[in-house]
């Protein structure tokens, strides 16, 4: 494991980098672009939070903005409510025009900052829990649970558009109030908002690294390739299984309340099966067997649509199509399969050169490695 | 009573739209293992296609069932070819691939065509309806009823009857084995894929006078087929037959006793318990795999 | 009392009673050869044992607890190991990494959670030296040889230290010699680990059994001393008419 470790503490040396230094120097320090770059980081944080289930555990959860939107949501309720002070009763504009009188007890505990930060992380993850326990236990795996999870995020986001009167329905929550962190009113488009999206994925990424290091990541691997054979040493796959699949969850639901803070609104496209499947797709194309590489790619793709789609507007639909198409066939693992059978292809040419029967050894034993991505 | 056999007529009506729609995701998915997120997109090419011929040729939907048949086949074909065919030993894959292609068919059409919606006239010949009772029956569903257990038959010779059939149902069984005997497992695979994409744009061509064409109508149509196909359980026709009956019956009372939307929600929620406690589906294939 | 005993233990897959009513006796540190012609439910009874398949009825008790309900990976915490007939051992992970995986004492999350890294001293270093893959650590597990492959997996087995060992035959595929080295490495187990073997290869039979079991039709059909069991006409009827004179 020493190895990996190395190479991981580099990765994450230069992605801090890169984001502390590199990418605010590159925009001036404007304001505007550092607004768009939070949101991209925002973003590259739900990607990230999705290979450590579906690149080290092999769990393709394709309602990946569940967690995301439901962090978004608490963190708008906050500042609607802190934007609705004035307002009789408290009570939200969209309350009143549906003719809700009182706020509704799901509602009341949001007023508190505290509970809003815990809950945009812990809701999230009992709903993941409840999930998670019920698909596992019962050993769903593979394409079951894609469809499975697809199927709980296109229900969930039916809830929040029927119930027009608490969710704000089609709308969303709109009219929100800065956030006042510790007497900070916070500046969605300064600096120091960005460097707290910044710390924030740095954070939840060495999160993620302590896990995926530990041997915990090791177990996760091995389940992914053959999950029978890890219950005969002992493991408890399922808890293990459900482990990843929350804390996938928490980081999601984290990333989300970073969102709303960007955006200042939650929308009910948060939790789109459009959207749920880009968060896929940004995963797959920065490379789901590493966490740098996902949140990188969600960073770059995003990067991408915010310059390709102001010059033509369909011309992103249909390269995100595409997108999904090559990756799939051509790079499955995604930017990081190919940087790293590329440095692999350059050490071997090196070692060749230097010649002896080991490093030919070596060559065709590489030469010879197959990935198969079987899901069941 | 009148307003509850009613409701049932609508719901046996739906059921034969559903059909027609699972049966080439049950081809698809139960032979091939390839869950195919563009099945929707497929049904709404056959609607284009429908509402194509007709604008331009003065073709009735029933005189271009054929055609948009072929089309639509050439479609999957060409999908097939393209993207599928390299992912048969990764199904979760084929799920973002043929995701991609549900994005492009459908900004294809948004971009050449238009999004605002389109609208085809239903066969004269099938105009008015049959009243028992208290009952309206429109002729047209009750055409549509009968036209997709037609289909279902004819599937059904074609899988169990036809030299086709045998070699589909032997690529099904041992991919390997079929090829040393010969059979061109690719190009069966090819052929099968083709076929549900054709059946799927038929059901798109015959749904086009009862609803508006536009290029995300297929969306939701997938969801509720895929559990057709669930709940009929891999590799069954009867099976498939049985769960559009179910599935359309149930989601016509649950909108009569309650609301579409939370209609919706318990739809999704039963796939989830079905694929929880009956991954193999309510009359699964006697095979063991 | 066995460390394991079956008793009247049965499972019926569809119409076919896959085991029937067998019952069954392992000593504590006990070597036990099961041998049968094909179909005869051997690997049925591992499956049984180590909850890969759950019984139509009858018991299981391990140590004198009844563990017939319980799941796979509870039966493994209780100490039985597993070797299957096809060499799984995890391909995408190194050496090390596998040993790691089946160095599975503490097998929760929390314990996984501190590990960061595996360091090679200790048992883990005579058992890599044993099967001669200290040189190959890094090496990814899908790059080994045949051979290897099954030394890893006897190695994962020695790590795990299971109580009671399970092997379905743990020498296919392996050469003279590697055959009669997997048979050195069983012999110096006996006594602190009961195992159960399920062979094919007589030669490596003799080399090892005390006890052999002979089962037919899922059922016991006869069991003793290697000389019992070749001299029992109902065996040769059943089995060594055969089977063994294409082996031996």
């Amino acid at each position: 494991m020493n190895r990996t470790f190395k190479t991981d503490c580099i990765g994450y040396a230069l992605f801090a980098i890169l984001l502390l230094v590199v990418i605010p120097w590159a925009v001036s320090f404007d304001g505007f672009a550092l607004n768009t770059y939070a949101r991209y980081l925002a973003l590259g944080m739900v990607a990230m939070a999705l290979a450590l289930s579906w690149g080290y555990a092999g769990i393709l959860n394709l309602g990946q903005a569940v967690p995301f939107a439901l962090g978004a949501y608490i963190m708008a309720m906050h500042l609607k409510l802190q934007a609705s002070a004035h307002m009789p009763g408290g009570l939200p504009d969209f309350m009143g025009w549906t003719n809700v009188e009182a706020l509704p007890w799901f509602w009341q505990p949001f007023h508190s900052l505290p509970v809003t930060l815990i809950a945009g992380i812990a809701v999230p993850v009992a709903l993941a829990a409840l999930l998670a326990v019920f698909m596992f236990r019962g050993r769903i795996t593979g394409v079951f649970v894609a469809i499975i999870t697809l199927a709980f995020l296109v229900a969930v986001q039916l809830v929040f558009i029927e119930e027009q009167r608490y969710t704000g329905g089609q709308n969303g929550l709109t009219g929100l109030a800065p956030l006042q962190l510790l007497g900070w009113r916070v500046d969605n488009y300064s600096t120091q908002f960005y460097y707290l999206v910044a710390v924030c994925l740095m954070t939840s990424l060495a999160i993620g690294l302590a896990l995926v290091r530990s041997k915990v990541g090791l177990v996760l691997k091995a389940i992914r390739e053959d999950a029978s054979r890890v219950r005969f040493f002992g493991y408890d796959v399922a808890r293990y299984e459900t482990l990843a699949f929350c804390t996938s969850a928490a980081i999601a639901g984290w990333a989300g309340m970073l969102y709303v803070l960007v955006l200042e609104f939650a929308s009910p496209t948060y939790m789109g099966v459009a959207f749920s499947l880009a968060i896929v797709i940004w995963c797959a194309v920065g490379g789901r067997e590493s966490l740098v590489a996902a949140a990188l790619g969600g960073i770059i793709v995003n990067l991408l649509e915010g310059r390709l789609s102001d010059m033509f507007v369909d011309g992103w639909t249909f390269f995100l199509g595409a997108l999904f198409i090559v990756v799939v066939l051509v790079a499955p693992r995604g930017l990081f399969g190919l940087v790293q059978s590329a440095v692999r292809h350059a050490g071997k040419t090196i070692r060749s050169e230097r010649g002896g029967a080991r490093a030919r050894w070596l060559a065709t034993g590489m030469g010879a490695r197959r990935i198969d991505n079987g899901g069941r | 009573m009148d307003a509850f056999l009613n409701q049932a007529f609508a719901g046996l009506s739906m059921a034969s739209i559903l059909l027609m729609v699972a049966l080439g995701l049950a081809i698809i998915y139960g032979a091939m293992g390839v869950i195919n997120l563009a099945h929707g997109e497929f049904v709404m090419l056959g609607a284009y296609s429908a509402w194509l011929l007709q604008t331009s040729l003065g073709l009735g939907i029933l005189v271009a069932l054929p055609i948009v048949f072929l089309m639509v086949a050439l479609v999957g074909l060409l999908v097939e070819r393209g993207v599928v065919r390299w992912l048969y030993h990764r199904p979760l894959d084929t799920i973002l691939a043929t995701w991609g292609v549900a994005i492009l068919l459908q900004q294809l059409v948004r971009s050449v065509i238009g999004s605002e919606s389109r609208y085809v006239a239903g066969p004269t010949i099938l105009d008015g309806n049959l009243v028992l009772g208290g009952v309206v029956m429109s002729n047209y569903r009750i055409f549509l009823i009968f036209f997709s257990l037609a289909v279902v038959a004819a599937t059904w010779f074609l899988l169990k009857r036809s030299e086709f059939g045998t070699k589909l149902r032997a690529v099904i069984q041992n991919k390997e084995i079929s090829e040393c005997y010969g059979i061109r497992a690719d190009r069966v695979y090819a052929l099968a894929f083709a076929y549900g994409a054709g059946l799927a744009g038929m059901a798109g061509a015959l749904i086009t006078p009862l609803v508006s064409v536009t290029p995300s109508m297929g969306t939701y149509l997938v969801v509720d087929a895929f559990l057709v196909v669930i709940v009929g359980g891999v590799g069954s026709l009867l099976g498939t037959v049985a769960a559009a009956g179910m599935v359309g019956e149930a989601t016509a009372m649950f909108s009569m006793l309650m609301n579409d939307t939370i209609g919706r929600i318990a739809v999704l929620l039963a796939i989830i318990f079905l694929i929880r406690f009956k991954p193999m589906g309510l009359f699964p294939d006697k095979v063991r795999r | 009392m066995g460390h394991l005993e079956l008793k009247n233990l049965s499972v019926q897959f569809g119409g076919l009673k896959a085991v029937n009513n067998l019952d069954l006796s392992v000593a504590q540190g006990e070597l036990r050869c099961l041998l049968g012609p094909n179909g005869a439910g051997k690997s049925t009874t591992l499956d049984l044992i180590c909850g890969k398949t759950a019984a139509t009825s009858g018991q299981i008790l391990f140590e004198g607890r009844d563990i017939t309900g319980l799941s796979e990976h509870r039966r493994a915490r209780l100490g039985i190991g597993r070797k299957f007939q096809t060499p799984s051992v995890f391909k995408e992970l190194t050496v090390l990494e596998n040993m790691e995986i089946a160095r599975s004492q503490n097998p929760g999350i929390l314990a996984s959670g501190f590990v960061f890294r595996t360091h090679i001293r200790g048992r883990l270093k005579e058992v890599l030296e044993l099967v001669e893959l200290k040189d190959h650590v890094h090496t990814k597990a899908g790059n080994l040889s045949h051979g290897q492959t099954q030394w890893l997996e006897i190695a994962m087995l020695l790590i795990q230290d299971a109580k009671l060992i399970l092997m379905d035959e743990p020498t296919a595929g392996m050469t003279i010699q590697e055959t009669r080295r997997t048979g050195e490495i069983f012999n110096s187990l006996k006594g602190h680990h009961t195992m159960i073997v399920v062979e094919h290869d007589m030669t490596f039979v003799r080399q090892i059994a005390e006890t052999v079991t002979v089962m037919e039709l899922g059922a016991l059909l006869a069991q003793g001393s290697i000389e019992e069991i070749e001299n029992d006409p109902k065996v040769r009827a059943a089995y060594l008419g055969n089977e063994v004179a294409n082996h031996a």
